[in-house]
């Protein structure tokens, strides 16, 4: 969970011109992030098939999704800032018709999206809809 | 011959790139080196003026490809010091070699039986073998060897009359050490074990000699030593070579076939089904020959001083702990504890110096140095001192910039 708004975190980032920018903004919205405790970091929580270790938990609140992550990895927790920005507060019919990927390039992050295969990233967009 | 990096450096152009907009640095040489133009050349000059189809009809394209196609091989062989350019077998890289012999020596394995490697392997040198372990009954073990290479003398007592198949790396891909690979391939010869060496990371440093080495395969693959990705080499003795089973089957490695018969070709071709690389094939010829006009003590004097100069200058830095040895490496393998080695690489490639953060395909050697990844810089002959200070300078800079909290 975090205070900045979808809009607020995708203004930051789409003002970074240089990877160096970008990874610096990373740095700083993973601040933002709410850490889980160590007992919510279990191998269940654990989303496979990512370069760092990520957990992700889901609450419902009369079918609201409320999402919560965390990672070992700063500049990933900083990309998770921006994906629970884009999740929270929908429901799963509402996750499901988003194409969240697409949702995730507008915050000019391409470059760690293009190895999302390998870091695990569209496993944890995929865990959201499911 | 005198070697000068800055001059080889030319030879390779796509060390003139940008990366990130800062000048590339590219210290990813243990996961595959740049090409120099030579290699370039030669895959274009192949195209452009003899590409055919090897050992096919007679015509005169096929010729010049055939003839190349060979030459290759016997260059090879010069390159490796092989007694016979017959002893080499093409392959696509380290992997297939590996796969290569251990489904060919699957028929001599019953339960009971050992398979020996070592705790320093690439995935490339384990899987295979635990795979072939699963197949058989028979058991795999484990050489624990210490991340400085070190073999306490009691280990001989992993070599014994069980022991089939002893597969190892000259060199550490994770962290750079050397094993001691000649008193390990004399302890399995003493057990008439088959002898692998897995020589992916010596190949592009070290002049290499089978014979000298006196093992039964050597395996490396060419994209790490200058030549194109794609191709890779297993050497055998032609004992060796002959009482492997053919994995691949097809055309190209056969004499006569009947519905319901095979006569297999002689080596090198029996292991050799299907059209090959020949592109990968003739950019070998290139990379060996580009090796070979270097001054190769100079080479290996100049990439070891680069890596020590790295580990000179961390070495102090309580933040950081290194694994990798301070000498007679090309190697700087560490990590900062708090500090993810993802994070690292990510700084570092803002300011386009490409390293290597992760497990490096060694799994389980990194539970062995209980990390679960190590950020690695490597270097070739065409790194230059400025560019390993600015390695360490930009490492530092990530170090302030993550370490905060
Ligand atoms: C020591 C070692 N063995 C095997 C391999 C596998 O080589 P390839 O991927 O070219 O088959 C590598 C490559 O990283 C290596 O460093």
């Amino acid at each position: 969970m975090t205070d900045l708004t979808r809009d607020a975190i995708q203004t930051r980032l789409q003002a970074c011109t240089s990877k160096e920018t970008t990874f610096k903004e990373l740095v700083s919205l993973s601040k933002q992030l709410e850490r889980l405790t160590d007992a919510d970091k279990t191998e269940e929580n654990k989303v496979k098939g990512c370069e760092s270790a990520v957990w992700l938990i889901e609450h419902q609140d009369n079918g609201v999704c409320t999402f919560q992550a965390d990672s070992d990895a700063k500049l990933m927790r900083g990309v998770l800032v921006a994906i629970l920005s884009l999740a929270n507060g929908r429901t799963k019919t509402e996750l499901q018709a988003m194409d969240l990927a697409t949702e995730l390039s507008q915050f000019n992050l391409s470059s760690y999206l293009t190895s999302s295969r390998t870091n695990g990233i569209l496993g944890i967009l995929k865990q959201i809809q499911t | 011959m005198a070697f000068d990096a800055n001059t080889l450096r030319a030879q390779f152009p796509i060390l003139q790139l940008e990366a990130n907009d800062h000048p590339l640095v590219y210290l990813d040489n243990a996961a595959t080196t740049q090409k120099p133009q030579a290699v370039l050349d030669a895959l274009m000059a192949y195209y452009t003026t003899s590409n055919a189809n090897v050992h096919r009809g007679a015509h005169y394209l096929s010729d010049r490809a055939t003839a190349q196609f060979e030459h290759a091989r016997d260059r090879v062989a010069r390159f490796i010091n092989a007694a016979d350019s017959d002893h080499v077998i093409w392959t696509k890289g380290t992997t297939e070699s590996i796969n290569l012999v251990a489904y060919g020596l699957e028929w001599c394995l019953k339960p009971d039986d050992e398979i020996l490697i070592t705790s320093l392997e690439h995935h490339a040198n384990l899987v295979p073998w635990q795979q072939l372990a699963f197949r058989t009954g028979a058991r795999l073990r484990v050489l624990p060897l210490t991340s400085k290479g070190e073999w306490e003398p009691e280990y001989e007592r992993y070599f014994n009359e069980h022991t089939r198949i002893f597969a190892c790396t000259q060199i550490s891909n994770a962290i750079g050490v050397k094993t001691p690979i000649k008193e390990m391939l004399a302890a399995a010869k003493a057990v008439k074990a088959f002898t692998l060496v897995d020589g992916a990371q010596a190949v592009a440093h070290y002049p290499v000699d089978v014979q000298d080495l006196d093992c039964d395969f050597y395996v490396f693959s060419g994209h790490k030593m200058y030549a194109p990705t794609g191709i890779g080499v297993l050497y055998g003795k032609p004992h060796a070579l002959e009482v492997l089973t053919p994995v691949q089957t097809g055309g190209e490695m056969v004499r006569h076939v009947t519905y319901n018969s095979t006569e297999f070709n002689v080596l090198p071709y029996r292991l050799e089904a299907g059209t090959p690389n020949i592109e990968g094939v003739i950019g070998m010829t290139a990379a060996c020959d580009f090796l070979a006009n270097q001054d190769r003590t100079a080479m290996i004097e100049w990439e070891q001083k680069l890596a020590r100069y790295v580990y000179d200058e961390l070495k102090f830095n309580t933040s950081i702990e290194i694994y990798s040895p301070a000498v007679d490496t090309t190697v700087v393998s560490l990590s900062v504890p708090g500090i993810h080695t993802l994070d690292l690489n990510g700084y570092l490639d803002s300011q386009g110096v490409a390293v290597r953060a992760g497990s490096h395909c060694a799994h389980p050697l990194m539970a062995q140095l209980g990390v679960s990844s190590t950020l690695r810089a490597s270097f070739a002959c065409y790194n230059t001192l400025s560019e390993a200070r600015r390695f360490c300078d930009v490492l530092l800079e990530a170090i302030e910039i993550l370490g905060d909290d």
